[in-house]
């Protein structure tokens, strides 16, 4: 895997940062090392679990870094139960539109067209992670649709991901969903706001009485980490091999 | 399972749609900066996959890639590129109306048979042999209603009729059909043209399988060579279709091309099904139909009949979406407004009351520097509902210290400052609830002739309805006397009240404390004469016997009177340190927020900073100080405490009952006269003692300098 890389890269850090002063944080590079090693390894597991990608975003040009941009994507992730029959209000028409609807004249439907009379609602998710500069770690960012593609509102939303919903949320100091432009779509997603991520990243490796590791390890196992804090927030899981290969 | 039997009409699933928000998005871009209120048709591309799952079907898809590049945008959305095996595209055309009577006065069997007469033309062309994804071309119906950011939209996918239709000889999953040898080979040589880039995304093409079970996957124009290669030849397509039992669209207008351009009668077709991006040959589906076609169908010229509108639940009616929540722009200043704050509760201050801030209704007298600067903390504050009272106009050098105003404020003689401030707060956030009064303030020591008595009279009044209907009011007037009579009307009614003043280089910004009743004088009413009398005698005190807090003209010793007139150049025309104005003003609202979290309200005791010990109050905003007099050239800031007077001008019981008794014209009589409000509360008493033996006025004559006038 990456582990050889990142060995070379933090010798050189391990010199200077140890664990305890560690802030949290990770610079865009690890993350990209990161979100990279780990998009390669869920796909050479091949599970029952759909695929996270990379993708690439074009520099700006005003931008002063070299590497490439980009950020984790998962999508089109059914979130519904099948059998819950849900009533769609807006994607209702106008009461008005009824009567100017349709010539009947020549028929739309013919003897070869297969009618089908369930139409109960899937809704989908769309998960992407993208790093942030500002506070310098990873963010959960979220949008959820109709099979029609309607998108569907923070409360629609709560109401299908485990955890999510509004009365967990005061409760959990580090979730709290927010809706705020996607930086590269430039369209308003939902995120998981990130300001607690660096103090409960920190509880993670520093919390317990364990020695502490190595911080080239920690920031190793940093996305997968937060993932899994992060995740259970949204449901979203990982599979017990990307754990267990530690 | 297999279906067999003969006679049984060939039925399709109809194709459906999705639409992602981003083509919406993207449309709605391009129509406010391209299209303007052209309406030709646009070209679009579709997206659509073979079924992937076994319990949902594909949709055709429109992404924000599906509508042309809009050159003026930056390319942040990626153009996209062919060969990708999950986006197979396919040609469609748009045709968006500008209002919602032109789009449901669309011919829309003129226009479905249009776009059947095109694939009927790329059939004989043998253009499908080329590009085969012209078998799916689709039409889309629109208005895009971008006032209310909804859009109105209907698909069409035109599927040829065939007449009589075809029957369906067999049907089964494709497992079943082949061996297995077969289908191991099958499924290979299907990955492999889903795999290349060339073909992923080409979604007709021929399976053929040889007697050696070896199976090969071809190009359609490859038709003529594949007749004699193999024993089987299936013709395949990538279905959206999930059903068991039944194949998807894109299937009707190949049966249509196969029959016109090489007339088989008896077709085997492979519906192309995937799972976890592998070919999955149970899902797919492998079934034989027979076609009979008319003798019209041969003839070039004669174009079918054509279906495929979609329906919507099972009803002919177009579809709606409404996109206000991400795309209308107030919707979104708000929202973020709202999280700036939220995230203030959640990160810093959980007992942030945004509810209360929300909904409290605040009245500022007076639109200049510190009007202006209130008005802004207010709303960044989360208040949304400010009116501002001013009677002036915005003057040339106003626009450097007040805030809200711009160089076109001032032009043509002025706008007026009270509907100038109002555009301004709406332009700066939309959702505020702003209202302008223009309006004097009327002021004791500024008589009145009889002629002017009336519109003074129904502006006392005013500024009694105005003070009723709102929760707070700030006091950010120019000069001492125009205080009077909003103080005096607040102290009636018990409103929170909060000035500011400003002097060259210093500030005082207090609340004032309760009225001297603090039971509604309603209430009063309805209680006996001997109980009204003891309520009286709470002149001084709160109900638990503390002192009630003075207000800003409890600590003078003379009345308010005409400070305008009879000045000196130097003194009508003074400024302020302009830093003044905004320092004075933000702890006039931060003052405002702490009353309103303080459990007692406009009752809240004073509290005083002291310099020994940071943040030991108990409340999270930390003190609440009564008065708070900064000076400049110290850098300095005090907090004070001021109890009411028994003689004060305003809020004293001898006053506030007087307006009780007599209303309006005690108002008139204390503009009109200036020692009246004096002999009143007996300060004309009190000085006449006063200067019968020495005292040391320094401390409360500093309060009198203080009030400087500001232009």
């Amino acid at each position: 895997m990456c582990l050889a890389t990142l060995e070379v890269f933090w010798t050189v850090i391990e010199v200077m940062m140890d664990v305890c002063n560690w802030d949290g944080t990770v610079s865009a590079k690890d993350f990209r090392i990161g979100a990279l090693s780990f998009a390669q390894k869920w796909e050479s597991l091949n599970s029952a679990f759909p695929p996270w990608s990379w993708v690439p975003c074009p520099k700006h040009s005003w931008l002063a870094s070299h590497e490439e941009e980009g950020y984790l994507s998962l999508e089109n992730i059914c979130i519904s139960r099948p059998n819950e029959e849900d009533i769609d209000q807006n994607s209702q028409t106008d009461p008005g539109e009824e009567e100017t609807s349709c010539s009947e004249k020549e028929d739309d439907i013919d003897d070869a067209t297969l009618v089908q009379s369930n139409h109960h609602e899937l809704h989908y998710c769309d998960f992407h992670v993208v790093y942030s500069y500002t506070f310098r770690v990873p963010v959960l960012y979220l949008r959820a649709y109709c099979s029609d593609g309607r998108p569907l509102l923070l409360d629609e939303i709560e109401k299908e991901l485990p955890a999510c919903s509004s009365k967990e949320l005061p409760e959990t100091k580090w979730a709290f969903i927010t809706q705020e432009e996607h930086p590269y779509l430039k369209r308003p997603w939902y995120k998981l706001h990130p300001c607690g991520t660096s103090e409960f990243m920190k509880l993670l490796f520093l919390g317990g009485d364990t020695a502490q590791p190595k911080l080239e390890v920690v920031l190793e196992l940093y996305l997968l980490s937060w993932f899994s804090a992060v995740g259970q927030v949204v449901g979203l899981t990982i599979p017990c091999k990307m754990l267990n290969d530690r | 399972m297999a279906k067999e039997g003969s006679g049984s009409i060939l039925q399709f699933a109809p194709f459906q749609s999705s639409v992602d928000e981003g083509f919406w998005h993207r449309f709605s871009s391009l129509k406010l900066n391209k299209f303007g209120i052209d309406d030709s048709p646009i070209a679009i591309s579709g997206f659509f996959a073979p079924c992937s799952h076994p319990q949902v079907s594909n949709h055709l898809t429109l992404l924000a890639e599906s509508l042309p590049s809009d050159s003026n945008e930056e390319s942040s959305i990626p153009a996209f590129s062919r060969g990708n095996r999950n986006r197979c595209s396919v040609p469609g055309i748009l045709y968006n109306t500008n209002t919602m009577e032109s789009f449901h006065g669309l011919d829309k069997q003129g226009l479905l048979r249009a776009e059947a007469k095109k694939i009927w033309e790329d059939v004989h062309s043998g253009k499908v042999l080329e590009d085969s994804s012209v078998l799916s071309r689709f039409l889309l119906i629109s208005f895009a209603d971008l006032k209310k950011w909804s859009f109105h939209y209907w698909f069409a996918f035109p599927a040829l009729v065939l007449d009589p239709p075809a029957t369906l000889v067999d049907l089964r999953p494709a497992s079943q059909w082949f061996t297995l040898e077969e289908a191991e080979s099958v499924s290979a040589a299907c990955n492999e043209w889903r795999n290349s880039s060339v073909t992923a995304d080409v979604p007709f093409f021929l399976v053929s399988v040889g007697s050696d079970s070896r199976a090969a996957v071809r190009h359609l124009k490859d038709w003529e060579t594949c007749q004699y290669d193999g024993q089987k030849l299936l013709f395949a397509f990538y279905d959206p279709c999930h059903l068991p039992n039944n194949p998807g669209w894109p299937l009707r207008n190949y049966l249509a091309f196969i029959c016109a351009r090489w007339n088989l009668k008896t077709v085997h077709f492979l519906c192309y099904r995937e799972n976890r991006g592998f070919a999955d040959l149970s899902l797919s589906l492998v079934g034989e139909a027979l076609i009979t076609i008319s003798q019209g169908w041969r003839e070039h010229q004669c174009v079918p009949n054509a279906v495929g509108w979609e329906l919507n639940k099972g009803r002919k009616v177009p579809r709606c979406i409404n996109l206000a929540k991400s795309m209308d722009p107030t919707r979104l200043a708000i929202s973020a407004a709202d999280l700036n704050l939220k995230l203030m509760r959640w990160r810093a201050l959980p007992s942030l009351n945004l509810d209360i801030l929300f909904s409290i209704k605040c009245l500022l007298l007076g639109a200049g520097t510190l009007g202006c600067q209130v008005a802004r903390m207010l709303m960044a504050w989360g208040v949304r509902r400010i009116t501002l009272v001013d009677n002036g106009r915005v003057a040339m050098s106003n626009p450097l210290r007040q805030s809200l105003y711009t160089l076109d404020d001032c032009l043509n003689g002025g706008d007026f400052k009270a509907t100038a401030a109002v555009r301004s707060l709406q332009r700066i956030f939309p959702a505020v609830v702003a209202e302008g009064v223009v309006m004097a303030i009327p002021m004791p020591g500024h008589p009145v002739s009889s002629q002017e008595e009336n519109s003074v009279l129904e502006d006392c009044r005013r500024l009694n309805d105005l003070i009723g209907s709102h929760d707070v009011i700030f006091l950010l007037t120019d000069t001492r006397e125009s205080r009077w009579l909003p103080t005096l009307l607040c102290a009636n009614t018990n409103k929170i009240t909060i000035t500011a003043a400003l002097g060259f280089d210093s500030f005082l910004v207090m609340r004032h404390g309760p009225g001297p009743f603090n039971s509604t004088p309603d209430l009063k009413a309805e209680m006996p004469n001997s109980l009204s009398a003891v309520m009286d005698n709470l002149a001084l005190t709160n109900t638990d016997g503390k002192q009630r807090l003075g207000c800003y003209f409890c600590n003078d010793v003379v009345a308010p009177t005409d400070s305008t007139s009879n000045r000196t150049l130097d003194q009508q025309c003074t400024v302020t340190r302009p830093g003044l104005a905004p320092i004075a003003s933000a702890l006039a609202v931060e003052l405002l927020v702490g009353i309103l979290h303080h459990p007692h309200g406009i009752f809240a005791e004073a509290e005083i900073a002291k310099s020994n010990n940071g943040g030991s109050s108990e409340l999270p905003l930390g003190i609440l100080p009564h008065q708070i007099r900064g000076s400049l050239p110290h850098f300095q800031q005090m907090t004070l405490v001021g109890n009411s007077s028994n003689s004060c001008t305003a809020c004293c019981s001898t006053v506030v009952s007087e307006y009780r008794k007599r209303g309006m014209q005690f108002i008139l009589q204390a503009i009109n006269h200036p020692t009246y409000l004096e002999d009143l509360t007996g300060l004309t008493e009190l000085m006449r003692s006063a200067n019968t033996f020495q005292l040391d006025w320094d401390d409360e004559m500093e309060d009198a300098d203080d009030e400087c006038i500001e232009l």
